[in-house]
């Protein structure tokens, strides 16, 4: 024993759960934390902003293709004379809220299948990998669309519809998590100990295998949001509320005229995914047991 | 503890233990891996029976099987009179409470997100019906008795040594004041001087607390020191189980005798008496088994009837069972 432990305090100080040590490491990726302001500005803009800056998107404010800055328009208007601004601010919202519960459903599906197949094995698997492979080869966006146009363009429709199509990488991970887990001793020592199967999945497995999911999932909130841009895009949304897809979409006829009624809420979607994807980037560094103290 | 020596606790009778394997890939037709075929002991009570064997020989497969957390497709573990095999629910789970588990590597045996008084309290919670009160206390007297200091309770094990992680491992073990402890190769990922720690810790919890051991080990250093009866095993199956000293001092089966000439001494006078038997060649294709003995190809006494019918276990006098053809013929004296 060439080297002194620490006094028992400062070990018991030590003593965090993986979280606040996974923290520590995320804090060292300063790429990941400032994308981490930048999500939480835009966040914090989506639900404060139409407070602050009270303009109704959908109300015509001024002559059409006022460029950025002139005539008191921050950002302009759009080609029926709206408050760009004001749409960019509402549309936020929109957006980041498809793009969470997308995510949220597709995790929900994808950590189900996943971890029903890779607990039980056998003929249950089997089954299920096929259901994942089949909507693995579906065409994505067609799909959606196909489910938008058949359900109505509302926005629980397009959520659900995305969070349909995107489960599927979800599920693997997770399968896969499972299937490395399940064989490992403490899992054995549970079942010894008698804890039953619910519990065992969820309580002593899923924890274990959560760092590659969450990394998955915010990785996903970032791929819902560019989904639901691609659908509002062609049309498919609901047209009672704005999205930043929505913006493009509505204006692409005049992007020879009006670039900046294009770029702007294209540089949002951007700014926005790239944010997200540098945060689960930074996750995974945290997350990575392998990666942890270099 | 009331219990009469020398009752046995723990009755395995004719164990078998297949896992299918696809063979050739494809609509492959499916075979059967016997990593347990034919397996019968018996444990007595407040006494150790290690099982020794090499890798892949299904010491820890029998193990499993006994503690129910691998599937057995036959035979039957009797424990204290009761049926072990095909148990149920609520039946099962009061089972559970009697046989307890401690695993290899004490690395990966602990739950990395739960707290080491957490880990403890597992069995308490899933098998027992205790207040939280009692289980505290229980907690408390168990990390006492394993020699983890109380302050340690809240730590995670990543904060812990590999000694100190098998302790939480045995006290969880203990939790339920269980009948049977399984003791699958419970050292072999410590250092020499922490086996000896975790040895003589079981030793002493075992005289305490009247615990029967069925202790897992390809370490003959450590069965010596550990137990008082030795099943050896190979390819699944039993070829020697006798008593210690029987074992140690009058191996029978080629095996053994190959397998004790292995086991280092420090003894030069010792060392200079024992020639190392060398065994050549690989054990055989587990799911294609030769008809004969299993050893016949590696065993350097066999003959023609070792390659055509497979030895039965037999007793040799005093409880010295032995699977060989040619035990009592001058063949195998000579090696």
């Amino acid at each position: 024993m060439s080297q002194q432990p620490p006094p028992i305090e400062e070990q018991i100080e030590q003593a965090r759960s993986p979280l606040s040590e996974a923290w520590e490491m995320f804090r060292r990726n300063h790429a990941a934390v400032a994308a981490l302001v930048v999500l939480g500005l835009i966040v914090i803009g989506a639900i404060i902003g139409p407070f602050l800056y009270p303009t109704d998107p959908f109300e015509m404010v001024w002559a059409p293709f006022s460029p950025p800055g002139a005539e008191g328009f921050l950002l302009g208007t759009d080609y029926l004379g709206r408050d760009l601004m004001a749409m960019i601010i509402n549309g936020a919202r929109v957006s980041l809220i498809i793009g969470l519960a997308a995510a949220v459903v597709s995790i929900f599906i994808g950590v189900t299948i996943g971890a029903l197949a890779g607990f039980y094995r056998g003929i249950l698997e089997e089954i299920l990998m096929r259901i994942t492979e089949f909507f693995q080869v579906l065409p994505t966006l067609l799909f959606s669309m196909v489910i938008v146009a058949l359900f109505g363009a509302s926005l629980p429709m397009i959520t659900l519809a995305i969070g349909i199509v995107s489960w599927t990488a979800v599920a693997r991970i997770t399968r896969a998590e499972f299937l490395r887990i399940r064989e490992l001793e403490y899992v054995m020592a549970s079942r010894a100990s008698g804890v039953q199967n619910m519990k065992l999945m969820f309580r002593v497995i899923l924890p274990n295998a959560l760092p590659p999911i969450i990394v998955q999932s915010a990785l996903m909130v970032g791929s819902a949001i560019l989904f639901e841009a691609g659908l509002s895009f062609l049309g498919l949304t609901d047209p009672n509320v704005v999205s930043w897809g929505q913006i493009i979409g509505s204006n692409r006829q005049y992007i020879l005229d009006a670039s900046y009624t294009v770029t702007i809420p294209g540089l949002a979607i951007f700014v926005t995914v790239l944010a997200i994807s540098l945060v689960g980037d930074g996750l995974n560094d945290a997350l990575n047991p392998k990666l942890r103290s270099r | 503890m009331a219990d009469t020596p020398n009752t046995p606790l723990l009755t395995v009778d004719k164990l078998g233990v297949r896992f299918a394997v696809k063979r050739g890939g494809g609509w492959g037709k499916r075979a059967f891996l016997y990593a347990v075929d034919d397996v019968s002991f018996t444990v007595n009570r407040g006494e150790t029976l290690a099982i020794v064997g090499e890798s892949g020989s299904g010491k820890t497969t029998a193990a499993l099987a006994v503690a129910r957390l691998t599937a057995a497709y036959t035979g039957s573990v009797k424990l204290d009179g009761q049926e072990l095999l095909g148990l149920e629910g609520e039946e099962l789970r009061q089972a559970r409470n009697k046989v307890q588990f401690i695993f290899q590597d004490p690395y990966s045996s602990l739950n990395p997100r739960q707290r080491a008084e957490d880990i403890v309290r597992e069995p308490l919670v899933s098998l027992t019906d205790k207040s939280g009160a009692e289980q505290q206390q229980i907690i408390d007297r168990l990390f006492a008795e394993v020699g983890l200091r109380p302050e340690q309770k809240r730590l995670f094990p990543h904060q812990f040594s590999g000694g100190q992680r098998q302790r939480i491992g045995i006290a969880r073990a203990l939790a339920t004041q269980p009948q049977l402890i399984i003791c699958d190769e419970p050292v072999s990922a410590l250092d020499v001087a922490v086996q000896a720690q975790i040895l003589n810790l079981l030793r002493d919890l075992q005289s305490e607390l009247g615990l029967t051991y069925l202790f897992i080990s390809h370490d003959l250093g450590v069965v010596q020191h550990m137990c008082d009866s030795i099943a050896v095993m190979y390819m699944g199956r039993i070829v020697e189980h006798t008593d210690r000293l029987s074992l140690f001092n009058n191996p029978l089966h080629p095996y053994t005798k190959a397998l004790l000439s292995a086991v280092p001494s420090v003894d030069k006078k010792r060392r200079a008496e024992t020639k190392r038997i060398l065994i050549p060649g690989d054990p055989p294709d587990p799911v294609n088994l030769p008809p004969g003995c299993r050893f016949a190809n590696r065993c350097p006494a066999a003959t023609d009837v070792c390659r055509q019918s497979e030895p039965p276990l037999t007793d040799h006098g005093g409880y010295h069972r032995v699977a060989c053809h040619l035990v009592n013929d001058s063949k195998t004296a000579a090696i």
